[in-house]
């Protein structure tokens, strides 16, 4: 399992060719001229790894230089990576719907000023800037690419998470490429579901990402590059330091900006639920995904990402909880029970 | 209509001008003219059978449920129908000579819905639907008889549990009881779902075509890292190949579906009845005032099988003073050849003869060959037996009393001539089945990036009037789920997520009414009396009784529907399963 993407040969020429045709693929317009680079690097650094061999003492060097990123959790996801898109696998899949109707729910109330805004209804994310934190297989970095966004960026401290998400959305968008729907990219509005405006990177946590981004962000042209949507869902359960990771994440936010983050209460009902039911009774999450004594109650997350910034305020918090009987993974949004699932939005001022 | 005529026109002229110059057309028009005879296009659902239940789930996909023309869902789908695109629904109504088509079927409240208010209005208006909000269902050979009324559904309307069918309507103030439902005709329901279709651009219609090949997905490549490919669709139109592709491909291409066939991936449990319909619409006899009758369907239990007397074209203003029926009467094969081959005059006067006849008291428990024997205990018998059989009568007349609104047993009115054609069909259970292999599924409703609904993936006996009603519970799960997986930006056929949460709804739903339809095929087939014979109309006259266990269960099931008919909340619970209502105390 856990070398199950250790590809043979030819496979792994396969992903590297995918890898440099997503790059050619890349617009080049002066806007994203920094962004270009920033992606060149990460992506030139996997596939260095992919030509090293792809051997797990290389990947795992160069993941250990990341500071805020627990090895062993790392390691952990990296395991989940062949099964990251099997939905019987990863209740991941079953819960992306409900996740992106509270984004999509909350971009529209909040960052859009005319209701009856055409985009807010049909695209609720074009014109948009979004990181993707954790995005691991790249679930809902594709759903947010989907729903309009301008550029999605989907980070992840496991390099063969990310991976998958390449991979994933490579065989995506070449698919639609073929049948010629994003010949035209700029002008595909309404049927453009390609892919093509995704950049993943890996192997780096949020704060080195920060620093990069900061550092090669032009003085003159402050916000433009900064994100309207940043997501951290079930991240923060999974980092030694979640308060410096929240702290990136709102630097990078544009005024008016949301950040999402979504975790576990740490309560007894998520006890019985989240590990004992989930993890030992009917193995629906894989032995070990969580350790109760890391999540957090939404009270401790506003906390931390709202105490020392009076510049970032709470705008929505909902539980998101498992219909019984609990076999087929539907969701539902709960703005009342935030006892085990929960997500929350929040904002930043002007 | 000028518009519709409009349209259609400049659809044609861009089809001309694509094969001359295909550049010089903006990018609108080149959309379009892809769709009617470019291939390579890729939808999010190709639907495969523009019939009932292919032309109501395409509905349902393009319907936002949000006001507005700007918020309409980014979905692309087509919809590939074999036969001439239907005319539109004021083609048919305009003509004078008409009569109704014999090809209908009774929708529950719920499948109303479906439609739509533009639809449900329009074949109101044209006096398309046969309403009925009073429901009588008796037996040949026993007192007992159920009768539901639209009141029977006040309280789920008003729990919200069953939509309104008044809010789709602007109704007259003397018809505002709930309906039981009412009985479409295929070809004005697809026909008003079509004229509804034609004014959405999301939606590419593709008539006269064949579908030749499709390449779906194995089981293997789905759950992977690379997602599964679109499933690829050849087709044949107009002598020319046209290839689709698409994230979800629906069989809604009927019993004998070609898709279901061709991916292959379809187990199917079936199961004959060992009977056949015969079907046809009458005009009824209206010289003894039968107005009230007209709102009311009927429905005669027989030992092979129900003669249902279903209303149709009563929804418009009455201007003509015939009133038509629509009979379907299910019966064994030999005697459903019979039926078929008699004259129209015959016809008649044998459906008037079975079907207006009013209860009966309960055969004798024992058999005939009993009642010659004289000793003591056969005496003590028989009076046990009579006891038995008043007790029931008399629960019958009880259960009259409860309501003004649900009295006596009312005689279904007699049928005068038959005007359509008399059809026959067979009659089949069927539905798709799953097995577990590695403990993942294979078949039921659902294969990789292909989903069955209606008829391709359940067939039943019509008696309870469920076909197409399930078939229409299936095209609104689907609909959701597919509306939920665009809304999400996911792909519906991407994962196994939606699929299987369709199947899982399904299976349940599914078998439950198939098994529900058949304990009631196998529940009226059991009689205490000789089955009488419609083959040779001398036997008739005095009813035979055979005793026995047959007796018991005839015997129980007359006392079964007098306590239903008896006992309010009982009955309601029955009226609001058949009307597609969500149960009490579910969300």
């Amino acid at each position: 399992m856990a070398f199950a993407l250790l590809q043979p040969p030819l496979r792994r020429d396969h992903c590297r060719a995918s890898l440099l045709r997503l790059l050619r693929k890349r617009p080049v317009a002066g806007r994203y001229a920094n962004t270009r680079t920033f992606g060149n690097r990460a992506s030139s650094t996997a596939a260095n790894k992919i030509n090293a061999g792809g051997g797990s003492s290389s990947s795992s060097s160069s993941e250990s230089k990341s500071m805020n990123a627990s090895q062993c959790e790392v390691n952990k996801f990296s395991s989940f990576a062949s099964s990251w898109w099997d939905s019987r696998n990863n209740p991941l899949v079953g819960m992306n719907p409900i996740r992106v109707k509270f984004i999509r729910d909350v971009v529209q109330e909040f960052q859009f000023s005319n209701k009856a805004n055409q985009h807010a209804m049909q695209l609720p994310l074009h014109n948009k800037q979004v990181l993707d934190i954790g995005c691991g297989g790249g679930l809902l970095t594709e759903s947010l690419s989907r729903l309009g966004a301008t550029r999605v960026f989907g980070l992840d401290a496991s390099s063969k998470v990310v991976e998958v998400a390449k991979s994933h959305s490579f065989h995506n968008s070449s698919r639609m490429a073929s049948i010629g729907n994003i010949t035209n990219v700029e002008n595909a509005d309404i049927n453009q579901s390609g892919l093509t405006n995704i950049s993943y990177v890996g192997g780096v946590t949020v704060e080195e990402f920060a620093t990069t981004w900061q550092l090669e962000s032009q003085p003159n042209v402050p916000h433009n590059e900064l994100f309207d949507v940043i997501t951290a869902l079930e991240v923060v359960e999974h980092v030694p330091n979640p308060s410096s990771l929240l702290h990136a994440a709102t630097s990078l936010l544009k005024p008016n900006g949301i950040l999402f983050v979504s975790t576990i209460n740490r309560t007894i009902k998520s006890y019985g639920m989240a590990i004992v039911a989930a993890e030992y009774i009917t193995g629906k999450v894989p032995l070990g995904t969580h350790d109760w004594n890391h999540f957090f109650s939404p009270k401790e997350i506003e906390s931390m990402i709202c105490k020392d910034s009076n510049s970032m305020r709470q705008v929505s918090v909902s539980g998101m909880v498992l219909k019984p009987p609990f076999v087929n993974m539907q969701w539902y949004l709960s703005p009342e029970d935030t006892d085990i699932n929960w997500i929350g939005a929040y904002q930043k001022q002007h | 209509m000028s518009a519709t005529l409009q349209r259609h026109t400049t659809r044609q002229l861009t089809r001309a001008k694509t094969t001359l110059k295909c550049t010089s057309l903006n990018s609108t028009f080149a959309s379009r003219c892809n769709s009617t005879s470019v291939s390579n296009e890729h939808y999010n659902v190709v639907v495969a059978g523009g019939g009932a239940v292919g032309s109501v789930l395409a509905r349902l996909l393009l319907d936002d449920n949000v006001g507005g023309s700007n918020n309409r869902r980014p979905i692309k789908i087509a919809l590939l129908e074999q036969r001439p695109s239907p005319p539109s629904l004021n083609n048919i109504t305009s003509k004078t000579d008409s009569f109704p088509n014999p090809r209908a079927y009774a929708l529950s409240p719920t499948s109303l819905s479906y439609l739509g208010p533009s639809v449900l209005q329009s074949l109101v208006k044209s006096n398309r639907c046969g309403i009925y909000d009073s429901m009588q269902i008796w037996e040949h050979d026993g007192p007992a008889q159920l009768h539901f009324v639209g009141d029977d559904l006040e309280e789920a309307i008003n729990d919200g549990r069953l939509v309104n069918l008044n809010t789709y309507l602007d109704r007259n103030k003397d018809r505002t009881k709930p309906w039981l439902g009412a009985v479409v005709e295929d070809a004005s329901l697809v026909s008003a779902i079509w004229d509804e279709l034609r004014t959405d651009e999301r939606i590419d219609l593709l008539d006269n075509i064949q579908i030749k090949s499709i390449e779906s997905p194995s089981y293997d490549q789905m759950g992977k890292i690379e997602p599964p490919p679109h499933v690829n669709i050849t087709c044949c139109r107009h002598d020319e190949t046209v290839a689709l592709s698409a994230d979800l491909l629906v069989a809604a291409d009927g019993a004998n579906s070609f898709v279901r066939k061709c991916v292959g991936n379809f187990p199917m449990v079936t199961r004959s009845y060992g009977r056949k319909a015969v079907t046809c619409t009458v005009e009824i006899d209206t010289s003894k005032g039968n107005w009230g009758m007209a709102q009311t369907a009927f429905q005669r239990f027989l030992p092979h099988g129900p003669i249902a007397l279903l209303p149709v074209w009563n929804s418009g203003d009455q201007t003509d003073d015939r009133i038509y029926a629509n009979v379907v009467w299910s019966t064994t094969p030999s005697e459903a050849d019979h039926l078929l081959s008699l004259s129209p005059s015959e016809f008649v006067s044998t459906l008037n003869h079975y079907l207006c006849q009013g209860p009966n008291v309960n055969p004798s428990l024992l058999p005939n060959s009993v009642s010659s024997n004289t000793s003591i205990l056969t005496k003590v018998a028989k009076e046990i037996d009579s006891l038995l059989r008043t007790a029931n009568t008399a629960l019958t007349i009880g259960t009259w009393t409860e309501a003004p609104s649900r009295n006596f047993f009312r005689m279904p009115p007699r049928s005068v001539g038959v005007v359509s054609p008399i059809l026959g069909f067979d009659l089949t259970l069927s539905h798709v089945s799953s097995s577990s292999v590695n403990g993942n599924r294979r078949g039921g409703y659902t294969s990789p990036r292909v989903a069955l609904v209606g008829d391709a993936a359940h067939t039943m006996h019509p008696m309870a009037g469920q076909g197409l009603n399930l078939g229409m519970g299936d095209v609104n799960v689907l609909s959701n789920l597919v509306k939920e997986a665009i809304d999400s930006g996911m792909d519906v056929g991407g994962t196994d997520l939606f699929l299987d949460r369709f199947n899982d709804d399904r299976m349940l739903t599914g078998w439950g009414t198939v098994g529900g339809v058949h304990s009631l095929h196998e529940i009226f087939g059991q009689s205490g009396s000789v089955p009488i014979s419609v083959t040779n109309p001398q036997s008739q006259g005095q009813i035979e009784s055979v005793g026995g266990i047959q007796g018991l269960i005839g015997y129980s099931r007359s006392m079964g529907m007098n306590i239903v008919n008896g006992i309010g909340p009982v009955r309601r619970a029955l009226a609001e399963v058949a009307a597609g209502a969500v149960p009490r105390g579910l969300p």
